[in-house]
């Protein structure tokens, strides 16, 4: 018999260290790790490259603004630590906080914000889409090393707020003349908790705590964060360990009694700003008289559809806003569940039954195809038939919106991130905007516009409320539901706070 | 026999310049990369997003843009992705030896299986265990792999927590995708080697070395399977072609870093850059093994090189 | 290659037969007379949500997140597979012998444009075209089809063409035109007869592929409506409810295993029966 191994001997023995090998490679922690499990690589960590809520969740790590907004909702001082209104609101002077450095130990100062909003309204910032929202700003002055003014072109209700989105985020000046545009994308440094170590695109990003962090120190030593899209994949390493935290959006209402279920794993909800609505098309169709979309509403029990689909993860609106976004009137009440009252209705507006619509939804949004199908079924007991259309969600919202060239109804789900309803409303009822194919009203955009420069919270607040109030009224939309932001965490992470917007600081969490 | 092979490398070179082609006006085709970019701000303009799409680069006529992707494919400067402007090559860099390592890795695990068990099928041929084989085989072939694999994922990686569940982190995380590709791959590869060697078992030369005495096992390991061994490793060849298309649906479901992942994102984002690098390349592979392939062919058998 | 003499009985016998028509039989005939023998599948219950297998005669397979049976939607859902299963196989066939015998008997340039178009067919992987394709196109059931009727002709082309390659030098291909019948009546009633062995093995099994490739895409969210009832879509929806409903999953996967593997042993059965030469090696 010759030496060398038989094949079955060689066959076993691989598998044998298969297995061996597979047993050794079960994830071992360093103390004071964090892994987080985020649903996309927004491919550059410059703020003012993107708009996606994926950069937020590792870029409020890294960056800093003069302003900070946290889970509460509150705008707190960050870099600076206070500020004046002044000229009628067109120049305001912020006090900067002293003492603070770079993570690559250049000092923050009057000039580095003059740098960082320069760059963002120039031709940096032109090429991406951040540079928009910041065009009230005229320039920046540097008054003194730890004072700034900026001096705006109109007064902006909003400006302090947008002060702590991506886009304002401090940059250093020196860094970025030194190493150039392209290398800060992958390399970024900034005033954060938690500076960088590596970045991996598509698959990872590593960070570690910085010892000189202006704020109360960062608890563990290294965060880092794995690019996981598919639901299913992520909610698997939260199981294995691989992953400690899984944030929104990944988990799929179906996958909340597997989360719950595990011994080691807690579902960490909070209220949430996106906000899930069926638009109707206004224009054409039955769909164009007013009754007719009142009847639609009122034939969806939206209640049964938020407890039964949504596990009670979301609740029902009556406006398109979530409860924590300005604007927002909690005692508003939306058109009542009353499938009698629809049919009277339909009847009245001639419509007979068998009638047929089409809704037009997205097409990768598992959970919210379950709750069109169920709006879908209420709707046939009114006699109404409904189709579901899902379309790619890019031609969706990039062509066959903004061409009106949907259905009946179609999906308008928003992320609310300004958590200001203004935001939300111009672009949803204004005329001509991207979003609003088929409405024109003139009382709208009055009541648009009118608050856009007030600087009174509590007029700006009215008018926002019964902006809220018309839409109901001339039922532009079938609100649905505003659903939670919710987290997978293992239960080896202790402090750790939802937050509503991806923005979560991770500075106060430690693991066992 | 020059000419042969002057002839197939220009039919090759030809099919990758319709192909760039093809590709270059598709892909424009599927939408605008401006607006994916754009997403999410409020009050954006036309002149914003022409704005952006000037700085893509998307302005210039589509000549210079097709010529320029050419002219990168040859440099190996792959242009910026429109995902936050990360260069191509670094994220091709990383995604091709992903994508090519699993495909080793499946085409091993399921030739390791299918040489013994196509060699007992042919061996055996006609009676039970032949018979049991070929059913096993075309089970394999039914399965759909993306089911096989979240039933693996279930099993290995959640209940018993032996395997990671996902991502390329080294040996480990190999298996369960080689296992879900090769399954496959072993179906067919099983059916391949029994033709293969039933041919072979029935030519001369192996009577002669049976006549000599030698151990059924050397007959069949050392004098049939090397006489197989050409029209095997060719098929192999050509397999690979196909398994990089197939690929895709494997990397989804286990976040394997790889070029399909790639794709997939790309055209999610309509990025350019990095969706026609992606095909060009695959497809450059494709074309170049079975340019290789014909080649090999050719010389073998020379009855190739006239049709 | 003229046909085998005619099949007797006992080829009938064979387990690969056998197994694979009472598979495949059984799902087609489930599927075909799915409104009379089950409840209507669409019918959602709020109040019956995922309720298991097994347990209530009017819910054999247990019922989903919407309350929908799921043996009734298993049933209804073949459709999409047998619906884009045969009619991409059709139109593939169609096109890829017109073009194989095209281009195998009148050469010339024919040949050349529809090998160089098979060529770069070739070169694009599959997956990777449906992707683009359903980015610039949408995803649906004709496009689906269309899909893979553009990306397999090829095979069949290829096949045909080899074979009337070899088939027109022979003699009596030869005699007839030397006698003087037009061409078409020699393709039609000499050549195309006998290459229809392998191109119907090839038929087959490629249903059973097209079947699978089908359910891949609408997994990936690239192929039919996810909200007709179809086994791809099923198996995707059933991926999040895995742990806490595997019957959601496991019996459409079940049921594309079935008809896949009846087509394939059906396949295999034909294989041997009209072409042991193996031309039509997979």
């Amino acid at each position: 018999m010759s030496s060398t191994m038989s094949f079955k001997q060689v066959t076993v023995s691989a598998l044998g260290l298969l297995l061996v090998s597979g047993a050794l490679a079960s994830p071992v922690f360093a103390d004071g790790t964090l892994t987080v499990s985020s649903p996309q690589d927004p491919g550059s960590w410059d703020p003012v490259d993107t708009f996606l809520i994926n950069w937020a969740s590792v870029g409020t790590n890294l960056f800093d603004g003069l302003t900070y907004r946290g889970p509460d909702m509150k705008l707190v001082p960050a870099l600076a630590t206070s500020w004046d209104v002044l000229d009628d609101g067109t120049r305001i002077r912020f006090t900067l906080r002293e003492g603070v450095t770079f993570h690559d130990g250049e000092p923050f100062n009057a000039e580095a914000v003059k740098f960082t909003f320069d760059r963002l309204l120039g031709e940096e910032g032109a090429k991406g889409p951040q540079q928009s929202n910041y065009t009230a700003i005229e320039s920046v002055e540097v008054i003194d090393d730890n004072t700034v003014d900026f001096h705006l072109k109109a007064p902006d209700p909003v400006l302090l707020t947008k002060l702590a989105g991506y886009g304002a985020m401090i940059v250093p000046p020196q860094y970025i003349e030194e190493h150039g545009e392209e290398y800060f994308n992958t390399h970024p440094v900034g005033t954060g908790p938690f500076q960088f170590v590596s970045y991996e695109p598509k698959v990872s990003i590593k960070l570690k705590a910085y010892d000189g962090f202006w704020g109360d120190g960062p608890k563990l030593s290294e965060l880092d964060y794995r690019f996981i899209s598919e639901p299913s994949t992520a909610v698997a390493e939260l199981q294995s360990g691989g992953v400690d935290v899984v944030i929104p959006p990944t988990i799929p209402i179906a996958m909340i009694p597997t989360i719950e279920d595990d011994d080691n794993l807690d579902l960490v909800t909070t209220s949430g700003p996106t906000v899930y609505a069926l638009r109707f098309n206004t224009a054409e169709g039955i769909t164009a008289d007013e009754r007719v979309r009142k009847a639609l509403i009122m034939a969806v029990d939206r209640d049964a559809i938020v407890n039964e689909i949504l596990g009670g993860q979301a609740q029902v609106i009556a406006s398109f806003q979530g409860e924590r976004s300005f604007g927002f009137d909690p005692d508003m009440e939306p058109l009542p569940y009353a499938p009698d009252k629809a049919k009277q209705l339909l009847e009245e507006a001639g419509i007979t039954p068998g009638a047929q619509v089409q809704i037009d939804i997205r097409g990768n949004d598992a959970t919210f195809a379950e709750v069109t199908q169920a709006v879908s079924a209420y709707l046939s007991m009114v006699g109404i038939t409904a189709s579901i259309h899902p379309v790619e969600t890019n031609t969706l919202l990039n062509d066959i919106i903004p061409q009106g060239k949907t259905g009946a109804m179609f999906q308008q789900s928003w992320g609310g991130w300004t958590f200001d309803f203004d935001n939300t409303a111009y672009a949803m009822y204004h005329s001509g905007q991207k979003w609003n194919p088929y409405d024109s009203d003139p009382k709208m955009d009055e009541l648009l516009e009118s608050q856009r420069s007030l600087t009174d919270p509590a007029e700006r607040e009215r008018i926002l409320q019964e902006i809220a109030q018309y839409a109901a009224d001339r039922a532009l939309e079938m609100p649905l539901y505003s659903l939670n932001a919710i987290y997978g965490v293992n239960k080896r992470v202790k402090h750790f706070e939802p937050a509503p917007d991806n923005r979560m600081r991770l500075n106060e969490v430690e693991v066992e | 026999m020059i000419g042969f092979i002057v002839k197939r490398f220009a039919q090759a070179v030809f099919v990758v310049i319709a192909v760039s082609l093809i590709v270059a006006v598709a892909i424009r085709m599927t939408g605008d990369p401006a607006l994916m970019i754009a997403q999410g701000a409020a009050n954006i303009t036309e002149a914003d997003l022409d704005r952006i799409r000037e700085g893509l680069g998307l302005n210039q006529p589509f000549l210079v843009q097709y010529l320029n992707s050419l002219r990168g494919l040859v440099t190996w400067d792959l242009g910026n992705s429109f995902v936050g402007g990360t260069p191509v090559n670094l994220l091709v860099d990383k995604a091709l030896p992903a994508t090519l390592s699993l495909a080793f890795a499946s085409m091993f695990v399921s030739i390791v299986v299918s040489i013994p068990l196509g060699i007992r099928a042919a061996v055996a041929r006609g009676r039970g265990s032949d018979q049991l084989i070929r059913i096993f085989s075309l089970l394999g072939l039914s399965f759909p792999n993306f089911w096989l694999a979240t039933m693996l994922v279930l099993l290995f990686s959640i209940t018993l927590k032996w395997l990671p569940p996902s991502g390329m982190s080294g040996f480990a995380s190999f298996i369960m995708p080689a296992v879900t590709m090769g399954v496959i791959l072993t179906a067919t590869n099983v059916r391949l080697v029994r033709t293969t060697m039933l041919d072979t078992l029935n030519s001369q030369y192996i009577m002669v070395a049976r006549a000599k005495g030698l151990s059924e096992r050397k007959v069949l390991y050392k004098h049939a399977l090397r006489n197989c061994a050409i029209p095997l490793i060719t098929y192999f060849g050509l397999q690979f072609g196909g398994l990089l298309g197939g690929i895709v649906v494997i990397e989804r479901v286990f976040n394997w870093p790889g070029m399909g992942t790639l794709a997939f994102d790309a055209v999610a984002a309509r990025d350019y850059p990095v969706l026609q690098s992606v095909i060009m390349i695959l497809a450059l592979l494709i074309v170049g093994i079975n340019l290789l392939v014909d080649i090999a062919y050719g010389i073998v058998d020379p009855r190739i090189r006239t049709k | 290659m003229a046909f085998a003499a005619p099949p007797r009985l006992h080829r009938f016998a064979s387990l690969e037969f056998v197994l694979g028509f009472l598979l495949l039989g059984g799902v087609v005939f489930c599927v075909v007379f799915s409104a009379w023998l089950f409840a209507p599948p669409g019918q959602i219950s709020l109040s019956s949500r995922l309720v298991m297998p097994f347990q209530d005669a009017a819910h054999l397979f247990g019922t989903d997140a919407l309350g929908r049976d799921v043996l009734a939607r298993v049933a209804v859902g073949g459709w999409v597979s047998l619906k884009v299963g045969f009619f991409s196989v059709i139109g593939s066939v169609v096109f890829g012998v017109v073009m194989g015998l095209v281009s195998g008997y009148y050469r010339g340039i024919w040949d050349v444009i529809v090998m160089r178009c098979a060529d770069i067919q070739l070169a694009l992987p599959f997956i990777l075209l449906a992707i683009t394709f359903v980015a610039i196109l949408g995803g649906s059931l004709t496009n689906t089809i269309i899909l893979l009727i553009v990306s397999q002709w090829v095979q069949y082309a290829r096949l045909v063409r080899g074979s009337v390659l070899t088939l027109r030098e022979r003699e009596f291909i030869l005699s007839a035109r030397a006698i003087g019948v037009k061409n078409g009546a020699i393709i039609l009633r000499h050549i195309l007869p006998n290459l229809m062995g392998p191109v119907v093995v090839l038929m087959t099994l490629n249903v059973a592929n097209n079947i699978l490739l089908e359910s891949s895409l609408t997994f990936l969210g690239l192929g039919v409506d996810p909200t007709i009832p179809s086994w791809g879509g099923m198996l995707a929806e059933g991926r999040t409810y895995l742990q806490t409903a595997w019957w959601i999953s496991v019996f459409p996967g079940l049921a594309i295993l079935c008809t896949v593997l009846g087509l394939n042993l059906l396949g295999d059965w034909l294989r041997d029966l009209l072409d042991p030469t193996g031309r039509t090696n997979r």
